[in-house]
């Protein structure tokens, strides 16, 4: 509370001018000390390119985000997610390029036109208790994660498997499309055809857990899978730092490499990169731009750094059901009048600029598709002519004409939004849209945002669910998305011709012809323009040389199945449970 | 004896209507918990049934009187799992029967808070203590110089430090002393809490002394300014003429008297530090209550945002108490206007 504090005491002291004068001057200090233009070098690799994989050590990481839990059926996030990961093996999952491959399932066969789907496991696979995984230990923890008692904000991705409704509202006991047919045979009948569900199951919601997890989810169960890596005794100190290590009985021989993985929670971006040059870490995921800039610049570390996948979706979102943006033409003259470059240009190593709704890291991102290129590029010539016809010219000379109310963009305070916020207020200006923005806390903007007629206008994201473009389109844009009470899909928009499409791509499992149908909806979206897409937003990574092998995801951000460490010093382990200084 | 009991009940009223409005507040603000909960990016159906399961489907009122009965009540005195989320704070004579303390659990931790707060409360308490500490022996001991070596470089220098001191804004001072004690000169961990003892002392030194410094700018300047004012006073220019030594003038009869509106700063001050010091524990990544209730504000985590706002009002409370005792003590004038005489 020390800012209650000096409120109360700024007052009484008469001194601001002083005061003033000093603070730029510790300002300045601070930034003397702390701010080196100069990094410390990278810490070399104790052998050469072509050496072989080594077991042993620790991967040090850290972020500015914290935990809530370590159960995957339970509300989780996406740091947490890196540690499920590592902790629960699922029957398939992602591989480096986002595509779904066997992982405790050896193979699967889909049926029945696509409403079965039969797995067959892999034999012999220990789980971090030393029981052997089977077909009842798959169906227990999908029973287990998808009962009506569990807190798993992710059940309803599961709707489609038969008898989930029953199951979920607690009138069946079991759920009747999860079909035991051997021991290690499982399958899942769904409702209808389900084109994303091996994405949907790849997800960390469904993974097999020990059978110390019982039916039923309790908080205070200890998390137990089959993954590669196993929670450490005592290894998570909640709010500080959590320690995994290696799954001996893992069932992909010999992997992983590293004795043991630590994640250290609520680190600051400054102490993060004091403790990366130090080598007290040895991946930087969150790197500030001032950094980012400094390790691009220098060629030590330049063959180190690396930039995730673009799967994160930015755009601005009109409500169609408020004026102006009922007219489809005052949306077609914003998504014309944005000048992505400028964009970009706010923070241009983390912005992909973006003309479509699927961002580039995304299987369906269609650079060549010149439909959208029409509605969703800059073109201020087209974004007047569209002003024209939606009854509101405006003479750009003059300043004369367009909407003549202001527009409310209601907008939290993130760093980057706060910015495109502006930018954006000035482009609309050019053609005749006032913008007034509307700073709100975070709580307030989704409360909004997700109400019919809370927003007329607000920035939209969206991170993938899982990478496929009907993790988008189908929160985002189609009627079935909007709920009585909330909804994701921002500008309330629906159409028919979209519905249709986005409905028989997710029942279409030849590849082309869903290839196809989402192009066909991408462009409608392009076209009419619910959201003006902008941008996808990545991070950017620096990694110290003796960390070698693959160690980032387009999925889990990390996955330290595979990677090992070389470096001498550090393959002897600190005792448990000590945290480095 | 009857004016302190009046001051408890007075006490616990101020605490009843401070939680009460935080309660009503944290109604009231936009935002779903169970929004929160599920994230972002959660379905409607999967937001409603985790607000079902929460409780938060349930009218305001009902909420409220839930919370107050389960608050404080009385149930078994052994580990009962319908009690998971219960402390026992008293045994009761009733057979097998005790007063329990109940939050209810974190909505985002799924961790009883009782569990929570008990974890934090100890480390927030060390670093209030270790930073009133530092601020009173570094604030006392340089305003007392100051004021008795008035208008020398002495005192120039201490006023300067002191602005300094005070212009500097809480986590600017964090930050310096991060990086020269911890980055350049590697005395000191950068930040954490650490596994063992020895970790905690020194993981404690940085907040502390950033808290410290910040303090002690303030401090210095009150007892210079008061011990200035006191040292030109009618009784203390007689203590001199009856020849007492100086340094008991200046700590028997000016000190002393200087010390009154100090206590009254310290008071509020620890107060306020027991409800957690945000900036400096986020810097430091000291896990205390601080950086719980602001996480807690943030993630609409209503039963923990309630424990940290009681915890924080009895602290304020506790204090102001125990400074009303301590004017007594330092004031005899207090003492005798309590007792109901003059003189």
């Amino acid at each position: 509370m020390r800012w209650i504090r000096a409120t109360r005491r700024g007052p009484r002291r008469g001194d601001g001018a002083m005061r003033a004068s000093l603070a730029p001057a510790l300002l300045l200090a601070v930034a003397a000390l702390g701010c080196h233009t100069s990094l410390s070098p990278p810490i070399p690799a104790e052998h050469g390119d072509d050496a072989p994989p080594r077991r042993g050590g620790t991967l040090r990481l850290a972020t500015f985000k914290d935990i809530r839990g370590l159960d995957p059926a339970g509300p989780t996030e996406g740091v947490a997610n890196q540690a499920i990961h590592a902790i629960f093996a699922g029957l398939v999952d992602f591989d480096d390029r986002g595509r779904v491959v066997p992982d405790l399932a050896d193979r699967w066969e889909i049926a029945e036109g696509g409403r079965v789907y039969r797995f067959t496991l892999h034999e012999g696979v220990r789980m971090h208790d030393g029981e052997e995984l089977t077909a009842d230990d798959v169906k227990r923890s999908v029973e287990r994660a998808l009962h009506k008692t569990t807190p798993d904000p992710s059940a309803s991705y599961f709707e489609g498997i038969a008898g989930y409704a029953a199951y979920a509202e607690g009138t069946a006991e079991h759920l009747d499309g999860v079909v035991v047919e051997g021991r290690y045979v499982v399958t899942f009948r769904l409702e209808e055809p389900d084109a994303t569900f091996l994405s949907v199951l790849a997800g960390p919601t469904l993974r097999p857990v020990c059978r110390s997890a019982g039916d039923r989810y309790v908080d205070t169960w200890q998390p137990c899978g089959a993954g590669p890596f196993k929670l450490a005794p005592g290894g998570w100190r909640r709010g500080a730092s959590l320690r995994l290590v290696r799954h001996d009985g893992y069932f992909r021989a010999g992997l992983p490499y590293l004795d043991a993985v630590e994640w250290t929670y609520n680190m600051q971006q400054l102490t993060q990169r004091f403790r990366f040059e130090a080598g007290e870490l040895d991946f930087l995921h969150e790197i500030s731009q001032a950094d980012q800039t400094r390790f691009a610049g220098d060629p030590r570390w330049r063959p180190f750094g690396s930039t995730d996948a673009d799967t994160t979706l930015y755009g601005e979102s009109m409500n169609t059901t408020m004026p102006p943006f009922d007219n489809v033409e005052v949306r077609r003259a914003v998504a014309a009048a944005i000048d992505r470059e400028h964009y970009r240009l706010l923070k241009p190593a983390y912005v992909t600029p973006l003309d479509q709704p699927i961002p580039p890291g995304i299987p369906g991102y269609a650079s060549d598709d010149v439909r959208c290129r029409r509605g969703q590029r800059y073109d201020y010539a087209a974004a007047l002519e569209h002003m024209r016809k939606a009854g509101f010219p405006y003479d750009p000379a003059t300043g004369r004409g367009g909407w003549p109310y202001p527009i409310d963009y209601v907008v939290y305070d993130q760093g980057l939004l706060i910015y495109t916020a502006q930018l954006l207020q000035q482009e609309l200006a050019k053609i005749g849209l006032r913008i007034e923005l509307r700073l709100v806390s975070w709580q307030t903007f989704l409360t909004l945002q997700h109400r019919r007629g809370g927003a007329a206008m607000s920035p939209g994201n969206w991170a993938m669910d899982y990478p496929d473009p009907s993790s988008f389109f189908e929160p985002l844009f189609t009627t079935r998305a909007i709920g009585p009470e909330s909804t994701d899909n921002t500008a309330f928009y629906s159409n028919p011709r979209f519905d249709d499409l986005v409905a028989r791509a997710r029942g279409e499992l030849d590849e082309t012809q869903r290839e196809a149908l989402y192009r066909e909806a991408g462009a409608i979206l392009c076209d009419e323009a619910p959201w003006a897409f902008t941008f996808s937003y990545h991070f950017v990574s620096e990694r110290q040389p003796y960390v070698r092998g693959p160690l980032q995801h387009p999925v889990w951000y990390v996955d330290p199945t595979r990677t090992w460490i070389d470096r001498s010093d550090r393959l002897a382990e600190p005792p448990a449970g000590s945290e480095s200084p | 004896m009857r004016r302190l009991a009046w001051r408890l009940a007075w006490s616990v009223g101020v605490v009843w209507a401070v939680v009460s409005i935080a309660f009503a507040v944290n109604v009231l603000l936009p935002g779903d918990p169970a929004q929160m909960v599920a994230g972002p990016q959660a379905r409607p159906a999967d937001v409603a049934r985790i607000r079902e399961q929460l409780g938060l489907d349930r009218p305001p009122a009902v909420q409220y009187v839930r919370f107050w009965t389960r608050l404080v009540h009385v149930g078994p005195s052994v580990a009962d799992p319908a009690h998971a989320s219960c402390a026992i704070v008293l045994p009761l004579p009733v057979r097998r029967s005790a007063l329990h303390l109940d939050f209810g659990k974190s909505f985002q931790m799924r961790q009883p808070v009782v569990d929570v707060i008990a974890t934090r409360m100890p480390r927030t308490l060390l670093l209030a203590v270790a930073g009133v500490v530092l601020q009173l022996l570094l604030g006392v001991s340089t305003g007392v110089l100051a004021a008795l070596r008035r208008g020398t470089w002495v005192d120039r220098l201490t006023v300067s430090v002191s602005l300094l001191g005070i212009s500097a804004p809480t986590f600017l001072i964090a930050l310096l002393l991060q990086v020269i004690l911890a980055r350049e000169l590697r005395w000191l961990p950068l930040d954490g809490y650490g596994a063992t003892v020895g970790d905690h002392v020194r993981c404690l030194v940085l907040p502390a002394l950033t808290l410290g410094f910040y303090g002690a700018a303030y401090y210095t300047r009150l007892v210079r300014d008061e011990m200035r004012v006191l040292l030109d006073a009618d009784w203390v220019r007689t203590a001199r003429a009856k020849g007492l030594a100086p340094g008991r003038v200046a700590t028997r009869h000016a000190l002393r008297n200087a010390l009154v509106p100090l206590v009254t700063a310290v008071g509020l001050d620890f107060g306020a530090l027991m409800g957690g010091a945000i900036v400096t524990e986020t810097v430091f990544r000291w896990p205390g209550l601080g950086e719980l209730s602001v996480k807690a504000m943030l993630d609409r985590d209503g039963p923990v945002i309630m424990a940290c706002v009681i915890v924080t009002s009895i602290a304020i409370v506790a204090t102001n108490v125990v400074v009303d005792l301590v004017y007594g003590l330092l004031d005899p004038r207090v003492r005798d206007a309590r007792g109901g005489g003059t003189r």
